[in-house]
């Protein structure tokens, strides 16, 4: 009995992931094409339909200057997953470039950069976020910026520590041995090898910084208002809240299933990574394209 | 232990020099001449003439290099002055005080409550790994990292206050005022505790000490309390320390929505009316404030285990 039980547990598994990749790639899908799929332009005022409850032709209803706010969720996913995406991308290219270097070549640049990212780490990211962000005048291209400055040092650790790690190995001491140049051994070997774990943990920290974009819109710190973004269609909707709830409730459900679908995402790499061997060489494949 | 906490102690004395450079070039890097936007913010925007602004700015000092300058600073901080509010025109260091104590209480009171819940739950899941309670903490503490903190906040006062008319949605003084607040920042902060402590209560009972405790005869209450625990208390202690500064990007925005009085309430009201020595104020409280909560997490590790002789 346990034996077949042991043998039926990967198929839900491998249906659970693919149902998780389904639903993302529906929501994705919307988003990418939201000039599409939206039926009204997200910024059209129409006055005379302010605050319409869900039902037909508007979706999800009308807010409080009667834009449809189905289209605008569109488009603030659009804005929101582009933003964020640029945002990891950003902090895992400066993060990996530094933490591998330094973990590499160790010495005074290493304790150096870790220091400074401990340093970081004790204080509260969003806080210094904000306080970028704000002193440096609101937009934007500045919040992304802002955000990419707290994050990086995550990544610049955990690639560091990696790294230490992985160079220890043998395989890393045979190729330091068949002479390889330091540049070879990080592209062909190490990164190759830590590309596993630093991808879950790219999943993890897009679902940090959309909640954190998301955030700072609400305060008035992010985008600028009247923009349709989620968090700044929440903080536009408080107002009408306890008459109109579904102007918040309708945001809200949309942040918290994209970024619970993208935090299973995360377990799911995570899940497949740690079965290392068959996936890292697809992986390298299709990551890193061999040099011939 | 000692020769740990003295190499943390003088790494946390470099970070907060570190910081009150930093602090001080927030105010001295403003777009625009630091004496004109300082003059303009006394004078209602309208900017005096040239040799006006030339004579306020040798007055102050800000003609100076500087070095000369960040040490003049230095030492108005360290004597509590910490200058005058743009929008106000009142010392900003007033009442910040005050605001410290609503924040550390928020923090204090959800931290507690956070560990009330998260240790016992993380024990019941990890005795019985796997089952309905396990999967249902799994799922809890998923959704608990996937909920916006300021959309739960709002949903929490549409019903509790709104709705009902329980608690109340804005302000502080009572005990009920604490209630909302609270909540919001330790519900996300039980899910990922308990989850921690779930998992390294399951590595612990891999090892040989609770097999020789459980052949002793020892009831598993008592293995709980006496073996088990002790033994993840210095990890968990860490955890917690982190959460802490996890749970102040929460309470920033818990404290906005209930209007409690607290550093982030504050902190987003400066950082909205461009109020610049506040938000300077702000973020030197903010950082020295993790600087030394990390130092005290540190001493209470090394307390719950002496055998961390070495930092790193």
């Amino acid at each position: 009995m346990a034996r077949a039980h042991s043998l039926f547990r990967p198929k839900p598994d491998a249906q659970r992931r693919q149902t998780r990749a389904g639903l993302l790639a529906c929501l994705i899908l919307m988003i990418v094409l939201a000039p599409l799929a939206a039926p009204y332009p997200p910024d059209q005022i129409d006055i005379l339909n302010r605050l319409v409850p869900p039902g037909w032709p508007h979706l999800l209803g009308t807010d409080q200057m009667g834009r449809d706010v189905f289209s605008r969720l569109l488009y603030a996913g659009r804005l929101t997953t582009g933003a964020a995406l640029l945002v990891v991308l950003a902090s895992a290219l400066t993060g990996t470039l530094l933490g591998c270097v330094c973990g590499y070549l160790g010495g005074w640049p290493d304790q150096l950069l870790m220091r400074f990212c401990e340093g970081l780490s004790v204080l509260p990211a969003l806080a210094i976020a904000m306080i970028i962000a704000g002193v440096m005048g609101l937009g934007l291209a500045v919040v992304l910026l802002a955000l990419t400055a707290v994050h990086w040092t995550e990544y610049a650790r955990l690639v560091r520590n990696m790294i230490l790690v992985e160079r220890a190995k043998l395989y890393v001491q045979a190729a330091e041995a068949l002479g390889s140049s330091r540049r070879r051994i990080v592209h062909r070997h190490l990164l190759p090898n830590i590309a596993a774990p630093l991808l879950t943990m790219a999943a993890y920290s897009l679902s940090w910084v959309i909640l954190a974009f998301a955030g700072l819109s609400f305060l008035g710190l992010g985008v600028e208002p009247g923009t349709a973004e989620w968090g700044r269609m929440i903080a536009d909707a408080r107002n009408h809240m306890r008459s109109h709830p579904h102007l918040v409730l309708a945001p809200g459900l949309t942040i918290t299933a994209f970024v619970m679908l993208v935090n299973l995402l995360g377990d799911g790499i995570g899940d497949r990574m740690r079965s290392r061997h068959t996936n890292l060489l697809t992986l390298r494949k299709t990551i890193f394209k061999p040099r011939s | 232990m000692v020769r740990r906490l003295s190499h943390r102690l003088v790494q946390s004395v470099i970070l907060l020099f570190l910081v009150s450079i930093a602090g001080f070039a927030l105010l001295r890097l403003l777009p625009g001449d630091f004496a004109e936007v300082l003059l303009l913010s006394q004078m209602d925007g309208t900017l005096p003439d040239a040799a006006a602004v030339e004579r306020f700015s040798a007055e102050n000092g800000f003609d100076d290099p500087l070095p000369v300058q960040y040490l003049h600073w230095l030492g108005n901080v360290l004597t509590g002055d910490l200058g005058t509010s743009f929008v106000t025109g009142e010392s900003v260091s007033g009442d910040i005080l005050l605001r410290i104590r609503q924040s550390l209480i928020l923090a204090l009171l959800s931290i507690g409550l956070a560990l009330v819940l998260a240790v016992p739950i993380g024990c019941f899941c990890a005795y019985h790994a796997g089952g309905l309670a396990d999967r249902l903490l799994a799922a809890a503490s998923v959704a608990g990292l996937s909920i916006p903190n300021f959309w739960y906040a709002l949903l929490l006062a549409l019903l509790f206050s709104l709705t009902l008319g329980w608690l109340p949605s804005s302000g502080h003084g009572t005990l009920a005022h604490a209630v909302l607040p609270t909540l919001v920042i330790a519900t996300t902060m039980t899910g990922v505790i308990a989850r921690f402590v779930r998992a390294r209560l399951l590595d612990e009972f891999h090892h040989a000490y609770i097999r020789t405790a459980k052949a002793k005869g020892l009831s598993q209450t008592r293995i709980l309390l006496h073996h088990a625990l002790p033994n993840i208390l210095p990890s968990l202690l860490t955890l917690t320390g982190l959460q802490f500064a996890r749970a102040f990007d929460g309470m920033i925005i818990v404290e906005t929505i209930f209007a409690w009085p607290g550093i982030g309430s504050l902190l987003v009201a400066s950082l909205l009316n461009r109020d610049y020595p506040l938000i300077q104020v702000c973020f030197l409280v903010i950082a020295c404030g993790y600087i030394i909560i990390n130092l005290l997490v540190d001493y209470l590790v090394t307390l719950a285990d002496p055998r961390i002789q070495e930092a790193i």
